[in-house]
């Protein structure tokens, strides 16, 4: 089961949005922290404008490793280009924001 | 590996669980993004290409790590530096006196920190080096390869201006179809350092494997205390002695003092200036030039090397000023020279008194205990100077035990065949200077 999220931004039209896949092992423990630091990171920083895809590995191994995932958790950028890529519980917040193009002092 | 050997390597006994699972995550990801992650356990699953699945890994985990940080413990608790090495020569794992060890000698000595490779670390080291480092690699490359389960070798070394000894064993274990080598590296002790660090300038293969076992087979020397010993060491100098070979003559100066190590060596009266008379045999057990001690310093025998074997030598105005230093070795000396006293008086009453046969017996039986073999390279003369007597008397008398089964004599070469019953035949002063000697050596 792959869960859908998107989120378009309220005005539309200028707001750049960031699109992700954020792969995970069903409940598995850092999958779950994984889950909420990206929507913590996301509230934060990105309000409303990204899309995020979540795919449980375990439900979908062969998605995963057609998209080259081989360890989970594991966020990808997809666009804005260019892709990128975070391994781990994503609890670095800055090393998840400088992954998806977003320095930490130029949000705000 | 597969996903199979993962779940495999999972057994709590496992020894390279977690060495193996990293080098497996090693194949499987590029890159150190998820290797951190995996080792700050943030990792919850492995895709695995080949079955198509994901292997969740927190259990597996849980597993592993419960069985590695017993490992771990248990390696750490060890006063012995080890380390795991994997097929490519790549340090997997190392204990906390191995990681103690590299970080005191700056990895000299084949420190080897946890991710180099040791085969790297082998080529890297200096001249001096080198031709252990090339043992130890072509040792570790034979255990990998499957050539032999156990190398050992002795590493000599250079650290903080100081020549170090230390003793390699690298062992092959096979877990799960993958060959790793444990290394364990051990200091060799003080006296053994010395020994082997005297052998450095000689290095080559043969010898660094018998380097540091090279303890002194002198039992004089070996019965000093540790740190008079070594003292010594720097003034001694291994020579080998030929048989024939006449060290002292009489009333010349002892240049050297020898202490044998497995050549024997006989002192001699010589009478008219030819005719020689063995008055004392001396092997490991003693040393030759022991009157120096006493301040006299011109030979009253013939030293006469009468069994090819190593020895260390020291120059004699050196001895002197070492017996005058150390009152261990003073000691030993004086009881070496007692011993050897009581051997001339009972060899000169045994000469006069008993026959031949028990004679000859009696002295097969001190030159085998010296040499360390029962088989002797003596020709009749030789014998009959040793004894005292003419030819054809040495002739009958190795007939007669010959006979009696005791010996074999066959063109120069005798062999002892019943060593008790060569006792039974040899002369009461055989025991009398037997039962001294282990008084002395006590």
């Amino acid at each position: 089961m792959a869960r859908k999220r998107k989120k378009p931004g309220p005005g539309g039209g200028v707001t750049t949005v960031v699109v992700m896949r954020l792969y995970i092992a069903g409940a598995a423990p850092n999958s779950v922290k994984a889950i909420t630091n990206l929507r913590g990171i996301c509230r934060q920083y990105l309000k409303n404008g990204y899309e995020l895809e979540i795919i449980d590995v375990c439900e979908h191994p062969r998605r995963a490793l057609a998209d080259g995932v081989l360890v989970t958790p594991s966020l990808a950028k997809i666009s804005p280009g260019p892709t990128s890529n975070v391994i781990g519980n994503l609890s670095d917040t800055s090393s998840v924001l400088a992954a998806l193009g977003l320095a930490a002092g130029a949000i705000e | 590996m597969t996903p199979e050997t993962l779940l495999a390597v999972r057994r709590p006994s496992d020894l390279q669980a977690e060495a193996a699972f990293k080098d497996w995550l090693r194949q499987l990801v590029k890159g150190t993004a998820a290797l951190r992650a995996f080792e700050a356990g943030e990792i919850d699953a492995v895709m695995d290409a080949e079955s198509g699945s994901a292997i969740l890994l927190p259990e597996a985990r849980a597993a592993l790590q419960g069985s590695s940080r017993l490992l771990l413990s248990a390696l750490d608790a060890l006063t012995g530096e080890v380390c795991v090495i994997d097929a490519a020569g790549t340090v997997v794992m190392t204990n906390r006196a191995w990681r103690a060890f590299v970080a005191a000698r700056a990895g000299a000595g084949l420190g080897v920190r946890e991710g180099a490779n040791f085969f790297s670390a082998c080529a890297d080291v200096g001249a001096r080096e080198r031709v252990h480092a090339d043992a130890v690699a072509a040792g570790l490359r034979d255990v990998l390869a499957g050539g032999r389960q156990l190398f050992r070798c002795d590493y000599l070394y250079h650290s903080s201006d100081r020549d170090c000894a230390l003793a390699l064993s690298i062992a092959r274990i096979v877990q799960d179809g993958a060959v790793y080598a444990v290394v364990t590296r051990e200091s060799i002790s003080e006296r053994e350092r010395v020994g082997a660090v005297r052998s450095w300038g000689r290095a080559d293969e043969s010898r660094v494997a018998a380097a540091g076992r090279e303890l002194t087979p002198n039992r004089l020397l070996a019965a000093l205390p540790a740190r008079e010993y070594e003292r010594l060491l720097s003034g001694l100098e291994p020579v080998r002695l030929n048989y024939g070979e006449v060290l002292y003559e009489p009333g010349k100066p002892m240049r050297h003092v020898y202490f044998p190590g497995d050549c024997v060596v006989s002192l001699l009266t010589v009478v008219d200036g030819h005719r020689a008379l063995e008055v004392g045999l001396v092997g490991p057990e003693g040393m030759v030039g022991s009157p120096l001690a006493l301040g006299i310093t011109a030979s009253s025998v013939r030293a006469l090397v009468q069994g090819t074997g190593s020895a260390v030598r020291m120059k004699s105005p050196r001895f002197l000023q070492e017996a005058r230093r150390s009152p261990a070795l003073q000691r030993a000396v004086l009881r070496f020279t007692d011993a050897l006293m009581l051997q001339a008086t009972q060899t000169a009453a045994c000469n006069r008194f008993h026959m031949v046969e028990a004679r000859l017996a009696r002295w097969l039986l001190m030159t085998r205990e010296r040499a360390g073999s029962g088989v002797l390279h003596l020709t009749q003369e030789f014998l009959a100077d040793m004894l005292g007597v003419r030819r054809v008397s040495v002739t009958s008398a190795a007939g007669a035990l010959q006979r009696r089964k005791l010996i074999r004599y066959q063109r120069g070469i005798i062999t002892i065949i019943d060593q008790q019953g060569l006792e039974a035949a040899a002369c009461s002063c055989y025991r009398r200077v037997q039962a001294r000697g282990l008084e002395t050596a006590m």
